[in-house]
């Protein structure tokens, strides 16, 4: 693991891949523009956009691998300065390992990068190297002087592409004989990606005990759980773990998951926060973790750990359950209606605003009060562990698709279409738990989408000093 | 809110805040971050970041303080939810703070503020 990340959201990476190792008379460049944010001790640039420059900005050099008209740069640079984003140039060397910037590319990146911080200060400027499993290049962070790094690469698709330089703690942990019998769907190198990944469950009631029990078992790692509730009577029916004494000592729900955790015994690190989201104590968290899980009973919270899956390019898995009683139902048919939904959300597709799943309606209505402390500890809405168990198992699934891709791999849109159905992205499920179908009806993104074209890997805020100062 | 209305905010803010003022674009917004805004006697923290929205897309600005601010009185405000706004914690609060464009920015601050000399 390096200092330096760079997070690359769904469709991006296929773009840029095209982009680059296109086979030309000369190297192909591609612009990205890049916000940035401190996750943990890492910093991280988040591309936003992705620009090519045309073939007529091009120019034959012999003894160069790419030389361009200067000129062609202005528009990137423009929208850079408006939207005050960093400028990052992106090109490849066609190998495996780790590669180098050329003389060449040295020499131009220490040219370009002291102007590109004159014109965005707030904002990281650098020149980019990849290779076909590695990235490396000279990058100035804001405030900082221009560093010559090895670059850790987190490309989104079906699943989590996370080329990582090679660091001596992986690979120690003997991870083959605790996990044998799951070898054969998660693999070795799956196996070893657990064993080193981050993934925070929100919420730690009825759906999100059984995420957290199954991470366990699973052998991920560091398990962060978030939730600010104590243990009551009325969750001992459907909260995995919890026991007698619990609910008579009314512990907090973060306690009995770390119980939990610690007795399964195959994670390393647990983490628990005991606070509601959007707590600063849980936002800081969450932001370093590789995937989310939301097991929420309100919009408003989802639509929050949506907000900081975009911005910081964190995959972001919602489940939730809702059980309704039919008014007046006709002899030996069913009494209750049993929907629910698992959402598999990858910045850069489909978000829940896109699909319809949010909208200001239904914010406006679940609020429905004077804020949102209004709901904070509603309750009463009907619950089965059995039906939990179901959306939260589904969930588990998805977090290890992401992380291991043992169902399907690859960067293209198409590599996350449904079945069949290739304009629709799939990880939109929906639960008839009477019927008992977990079926993806799949979702498409919206291109009007406001909430996806301000929030995707928009990262933290750049405050500048105002023009009315300068 | 209108851009110039936006525009003449932020300047009246940097005319009386000065350097602590800070402002990013997202979207339809401008957030403007004032590093230090002074709070009625006995609160604590005495002094606190405050978040002003303007949005164009929106009637009014939206005042949010930095969470954990406490009352005179050592509890915390009632009628208050903390959000997430720029990706950070920010605390909202219910009061409704009048706002008028010929009043401006820099009343409307301070109406914001005047909510915290209430003790619930």
């Amino acid at each position: 693991m390096t200092d330096l990340e760079l997070r690359i959201p769904l469709g991006v990476g296929e773009a840029l891949r095209d982009i680059i190792f296109r086979h030309g008379q000369h190297e192909y460049v591609a612009i990205a523009l890049v916000s940035h944010a401190q996750l943990g001790n890492r910093d991280t640039l988040f591309i936003r956009h992705l620009l090519e420059l045309p073939e007529s900005a091009y120019q034959l050099k012999t003894g160069h691998g790419a030389v361009w008209r200067g000129s062609s740069m202005i528009p990137a640079i423009e929208t850079a300065m408006k939207e005050t984003l960093g400028v990052v140039l992106i090109h490849a060397h066609e190998h495996r390992g780790p590669p180098q910037l050329s003389e060449d590319d040295s020499s131009s990146a220490e040219r370009l990068v002291p102007m590109l911080r004159t014109r965005v200060p707030t904002r990281p400027h650098g020149s980019v190297v990849l290779s076909e499993s590695h990235a490396s290049g000279i990058v100035s962070m804001p405030g900082d002087f221009a560093l010559r790094t090895e670059i850790d690469v987190r490309w989104l698709g079906a699943s989590i592409v996370h080329w990582r330089v090679p660091s001596p703690d992986r690979s120690t942990r003997a991870v083959v004989e605790d996990f044998a019998r799951q070898l054969l769907v998660v693999t070795e190198n799956g196996q070893r990606t657990l064993a080193h990944a981050r993934v925070a469950v929100v919420g730690l009631g009825g759906g999100g005990s059984h995420v957290v029990q199954q991470l366990a078992h699973l052998g991920v790692d560091e398990i962060i759980g978030v939730d600010g509730d104590h243990a009551a009577k009325t969750n001992r029916h459907r909260l995995i773990g919890m026991t007698r004494l619990d609910a008579w000592l009314r512990r907090k729900k973060t306690t009995i998951m770390r119980r939990v955790v610690k007795t399964v015994g195959l994670s390393n690190r647990c983490r628990m926060i005991e606070e509601r989201v959007p707590g600063p104590a849980a936002l800081g968290i969450l932001k370093t973790a590789d995937v989310i899980v939301g097991c929420l009973d309100n919009l408003h919270a989802r639509a929050d750990l949506q907000e900081l899956s975009w911005r910081f390019l964190i995959p972001y898995v919602d489940i939730g359950v809702n059980i309704r009683a039919i008014k007046d139902p006709e002899p030996d048919e069913p009494r209750v209606t049993i929907g629910g939904n698992v959402l598999t959300l990858i910045p850069g597709g489909f978000c829940m605003w896109c699909s319809g799943f949010l909208s200001k309606e239904k914010l406006d209505a679940e609020l429905n009060g004077p804020n949102r402390n209004y709901f904070a500890n509603r309750g009463g809405e009907a619950q089965v562990v059995s039906l939990n168990g179901l959306v939260a198992s589904q969930a588990v699934m998805e977090v290890l698709q992401l992380l291991t891709g043992f169902g399907q791999s690859g960067l293209r849109r198409r590599d996350v279409a449904l079945d069949g159905q290739p304009n629709l992205q799939r990880g939109f499920r929906k639960l008839n738990g009477v019927r008992g179908t977990l079926d993806d009806w799949g979702a498409s993104r919206r291109s009007g989408c406001s909430f996806c074209s301000s929030m995707v890997g928009a990262g933290t805020v750049s405050w500048g000093v105002p023009d009315a100062k300068r | 809110m209108k851009a110039e209305t936006i525009e003449k905010a932020i300047g009246d803010l940097v005319s009386v805040y000065g350097d602590g003022v800070r402002t990013a674009r997202e979207g339809s917004r401008t957030l403007a971050r004032l590093a230090d805004v002074e709070m009625p006697p006995g609160c604590r923290p005495p002094t606190t970041p405050m978040l002003v929205v303007l949005d164009t897309a929106a009637e009014k600005p939206v005042a949010y303080l930095q969470p954990g601010q406490l009352l005179s009185n050592g509890r915390s405000p009632r009628s208050t939810s903390v959000q997430i706004v720029g990706g950070e914690s920010w605390m909202q609060f219910s009061f409704n703070v009048p706002w008028t464009e010929e009043a401006g920015i820099i009343r409307f601050i301070a109406a914001a503020r005047q909510r915290f000399a209430q003790n619930d």
